[in-house]
């Protein structure tokens, strides 16, 4: 060993004196989110870890090397592309459009007025309905936009979080309607409000009573839909709103944590719903600050699922996670371009050993993504799989000394974090005091200053402009929509009956008054008929609504 | 934002998208840059957002929209804002809206769409840009002689803002002809009550008799507690509505600064370059060496007037240091004639420059010709302004 030291030191010095020496490039060295990188990692970098052998195994305790022992060689991720938009009808012919071109699984837009538990007919959603997403209002829009898909085959995750216990209702509802087995149904709830409250803002309810029907859900999917994930814990909408990859990881958890800190504290045996624990990570520009982020989660997880929660099961400590490339990244000049950023964050996701993946069509900052636009970005997910290799051997990174070193350090900040979380009080105290909201916009306006000093550069933005651009070709989105939804609407407020919606209402106040599980009452209110608008009402009744507090 | 005025700008989300890491950052970023930001917040209606545009007196409205409804939510803000009366008020729009939608929004009445990724800096220069053609049409205006051109450039001078477009309007050729020699820039001074704004009121009178222009600046002190004054020196000089040849402006001195008003020399610059030809500036007695007075003035007239007391104190004797002119004021009262040998004592040592001192009484009407004679007569600087 001090033989092998000292046959180093030549070279080494020499290296050192060289790099000094050497001319270096005017934008500072840092990752995307900062982070200063140095000019070459080494075995010293790894203090205590510099032979690499306790990397350990894929699929294997802590798994920062994966969580599925064989990763891609067994079994490639989901390509999931996220689509929704107008009516029930017309998404339901996308899903389909979809699932014909190879994709392997559903994931569901809905659009802001149901994020946000309004009607199609509140005024507030005037403009809104069927744009970012589909329009749901009742159990019967639901029916027709799975109509003709086996949710048996298909799994199917829906985007939806301040309502998302009353549209699980309604997924459950229209799936015992057509048939279907809840035990057999796969798929994930995104159903985490806590992340809305840092950075995404669909939020109805006060954090406390969010949280419940997050647990709520938890809970009854353990018992009845075994297969389902009923939480997305979810980072992306996190870095979308302009944090470091270091507070995407170490918020994101901290949720994690607190859901399962809720489950417990009602009663629940933490390897009953652990294993049905899902995540859900950005995957942005900076590739092996990414993929050390998605390692450091593993790690982190596993071990506070094992030693501070007590689990048993091996399927509890592992943190498996969907992943979709940066919004926020893509750039409304030279739009082409996007294609190539997508690529490479969607092979930072795969190097980082994500289990699904929504890549980001090209057109995203201009419009809804045409028909085009999304069948590139599900064409690069496949090019990725089937033609660069990078699927052959698990965690093809591990053992880097840069990404090992970058994997460490993103661990020790997420501690920090965790540690200044509970000296504010814990989760819903540092919520309150707009803790999270205020470090996510501090790292926001740090990013927006580097690009505007050219501290970074953005091709097409601030470096290599282009002068004259031809314009993509955008979808549009017709006024129709909203029309037609609100005429649904209306033909079956008509239809219902109206004595038998008061009633489940009603019953649905009273069991959210107590602590008793309330999917069960708003499954009766979706056969009912009740709307989306109507149940979040009723419990905004008992819950209070939540003003939003900015940064 | 440096040599500009600082523009208002109310910032808001409207509609239901919660997207707001752009609209946070550009509040912050235009704050950086020196404008004044109203962060409105989240799921803001049309009404709430005009509601602020006129509360909050803006000049700028910034809408941020990724949700795609902006040809719904902003024709009822621009509606709203013109119900509201501040349909003057810039309308900008932030986020995602496709190349038609901009073209329409524009049409409407939208001043500019900034799509996702837009510099900071892009949208500060685009406002800088707007409040330039803003300034510009008051330099204009002052040029062409709008008298409340000049009231306007005279605030932003006092306040220290718009100094590049004050240093225009300095510069401006036409007036610069006009006033090619400058305005003769007397300045009075003296202690509370001596009657400085009722001297000058007879001095306005001879000054017009003699068919020259004057603008007065009377600056009184602004409390150090609140910053407020109140400016009452008007009240004592002659009211002349229909006299355009007049222009009185009143001004708050900060207190702990010496008797001038920051910025004077700017703006008697401004009365200058409008056309007066003479300039009388009253100040507050600022105790010992008061040398900006000196600074910006030609004559510097200083007022006493008969103590009751024997001496004359000290610090009127650190006062008298700056005069051209001493003027023993209410000269009619007993003890004037016995201040008047007192002074002549003391200011005319052999050696020493001779200061005229003159005996003036504004309340009989005594001694005011012959002081704006003398006042003309004095050798005078050429400032620095």
């Amino acid at each position: 060993m001090n033989q092998m030291q000292s046959a180093d030191r030549v070279p080494r010095e020499r290296w050192e004196q060289e790099q000094r020496s050497s001319p270096v490039r005017e934008q500072p060295a840092t990752t995307v989110s900062g982070r200063p990188v140095k000019p070459l990692y080494t075995p010293d970098d790894l203090p205590g870890k510099g032979d690499l052998t306790d990397l350990g195994y894929p699929g294997q305790y802590p798994f920062a090397r994966g969580v599925h022992a064989t990763m891609y060689r067994g079994r490639l991720w989901t390509m999931r592309q996220f689509a929704g938009f107008g009516t029930p009808r017309q998404t339901n012919e996308r899903f389909k459009f979809l699932l014909e071109k190879g994709q392997t699984g559903l994931s569901t837009a809905f659009d802001l007025p149901t994020l946000m538990g309004l009607d199609s007919d509140n005024p507030r959603a005037a403009g809104e309905v069927g744009r970012l997403g589909v329009a749901m209002d009742t159990l019967d829009d639901m029916l027709v936009l799975f109509d003709g898909i086996n949710l048996e085959q298909v799994s199917v995750s829906m985007t939806i979080n301040a309502p998302a216990i009353v549209i699980m209702a309604f997924y459950l509802a229209a799936a015992q309607d057509r048939g279907f087995d809840w035990r057999k149904l796969r798929g994930t709830l995104q159903n985490d409000t806590l992340k809305e409250f840092h950075a995404q803002n669909e939020f109805v309810f006060p954090p406390e009573p969010s949280v419940r029907l997050v647990c709520d859900v938890i809970e009854f999917c353990t018992r009845h839909v075994p297969q389902w994930n009923p939480v997305s814990i979810s980072g992306y909408h996190i870095r979308e709103a302009g944090s470091t990859a270091a507070q995407e990881l170490a918020f994101t958890l901290a949720d994690g944590f607190h859901y399962v800190e809720q489950c417990l504290a009602r009663g629940m045996a933490v390897d009953d719903f652990a294993p049905r624990l899902s995540f859900f990570f950005n995957a942005h520009n900076d590739l092996f600050e990414e993929v050390a982020k998605y390692r450091a989660a593993r790690v982190l997880w596993a071990d506070a699922m094992r030693n501070r929660y007590g689990a048993q099961s091996e399927a509890s400590w592992k943190l498996r996670c969907h992943a979709q490339t940066a919004g926020c990244s893509l750039q409304d000049k030279q739009p082409e371009l996007n294609l190539v950023r997508v690529a490479y964050q969607a092979l930072a996701a795969v190097l980082g050993g994500c289990q699904s993946l929504h890549t980001n069509s090209m057109d995203e900052t201009l419009a809804l993504p045409s028909q085009h636009a999304v069948t590139l970005a599900l064409r690069t997910q496949q090019v990725l799989a089937y033609e660069t290799g990078v699927t052959n051997t698990a965690d093809p990174l591990g053992g880097s000394y840069f990404v090992e070193a970058l994997t460490r350090a993103l661990q020790d900040d997420a501690r920090a974090y965790f540690d200044r979380i509970q000296s504010a009080g814990g989760m819903i105290p540092a919520i309150e005091a707009g803790f999270f909201r205020r470090e996510i916009a501090d790292a926001a306006f740090a990013f927006q200053r580097d690009v505007d000093a050219r501290r970074k550069l953005i091709v097409g933005v601030n470096a290599f402009v282009e002068p004259d651009e031809k314009p993509l070709e955008t979808l549009i989105v017709d006024g129709q929509v909203e029309k037609d939804q609100k005429a649904a609407l209306r033909a079956r407020r008509a239809r219902a009956n109206s004595s038998d919606v008061r009633r489940c209402l009603s019953e649905l106040r009273r069991a959210a008054a107590t602590s008793a599980n309330l999917v069960g009452p708003l499954l009766d209110a979706a056969r009912a008929r009740a709307s989306v608008g109507e149940i979040m009402d009723a419990l905004a009744e008992v819950f209070g609504r939540y003003e939003a507090k900015t940064a | 934002m440096g040599n500009q005025m600082p523009a208002r700008i109310v910032l808001a989300k409207v509609g239901l998208d919660g997207h707001d890491r752009g609209v946070k950052v550009v509040a912050r970023g235009l704050r950086d840059a020196g404008f004044h930001v109203i962060y409105a917040g989240l799921w803001q209606s049309p009404g709430a957002v005009a509601r602020a545009v006129a509360d909050e007196d803006a000049d700028w409205l910034g809408l941020s929209l990724l949700s795609g409804a902006h040809m719904t939510l902003v024709p009822q803000v621009l509606e709203l804002l013109r119900q509201a009366g501040v349909g003057d008020a810039g309308l900008l729009v932030g986020g995602i809206v496709p190349e038609d939608d901009v073209t329409k929004l524009l049409e409407l009445g939208v001043a500019r769409v900034f799509g996702p990724g837009t510099p900071i800096e892009e949208i500060a220069l685009f406002l800088r840009g707007r409040e330039t053609r803003r300034a510009l049409e008051l330099g204009e205006r002052f040029r062409q002689g709008d008298r409340n051109a000049l009231s306007r450039l005279l605030s932003l001078a006092a306040r220290g803002e718009g100094q590049e477009l004050v240093a225009g309007a300095l510069a401006s050729d036409a007036a610069a002809r006009s006033a090619s020699l400058g305005p003769r820039v007397i300045a009075v001074t003296g202690s509370g009550g001596v009657g400085k704004s009722t001297l000058i009121g007879k001095l306005i009178e001879v000054i017009r008799s003699a068919g020259r222009s004057v603008a007065v600046l009377a600056c009184d002190p602004q409390s150090s507690l609140t910053g407020g004054a109140l400016l009452g020196d008007r009240i004592r000089m002659p009211s002349r509505p229909d006299d355009l040849a007049l222009f009185i402006r009143s001004l708050a001195t900060p207190s702990g600064h010496s008797g001038v008003a920051p910025y004077v020399d700017r703006m008697i610059g401004l009365f200058g370059r409008f056309g007066f030809d003479t300039v009388i500036v009253e100040t507050v007695g600022a105790g010992q060496g008061d040398t900006a007075m000196r600074e910006v003035a030609d004559v510097v007239i200083v007022l006493v007037q008969p103590e009751t007391g024997d001496d004359l104190q000290w610090e009127k004797a650190g006062q008298l240091e700056i005069a051209d002119i001493v003027v023993v004021h209410k000269s009619d009262l007993p003890n004037a004639q016995r201040v008047e040998s007192q002074l002549r004592e003391l200011l005319n040592l052999p050696g020493c420059r001779p200061v005229p001192i003159m005996p003036v009484s504004s309340s009989k009407g005594i001694g005011v010709q012959e002081l704006w004679a003398a006042a003309l007569a004095c050798p005078g600087r050429p400032a620095a302004r």
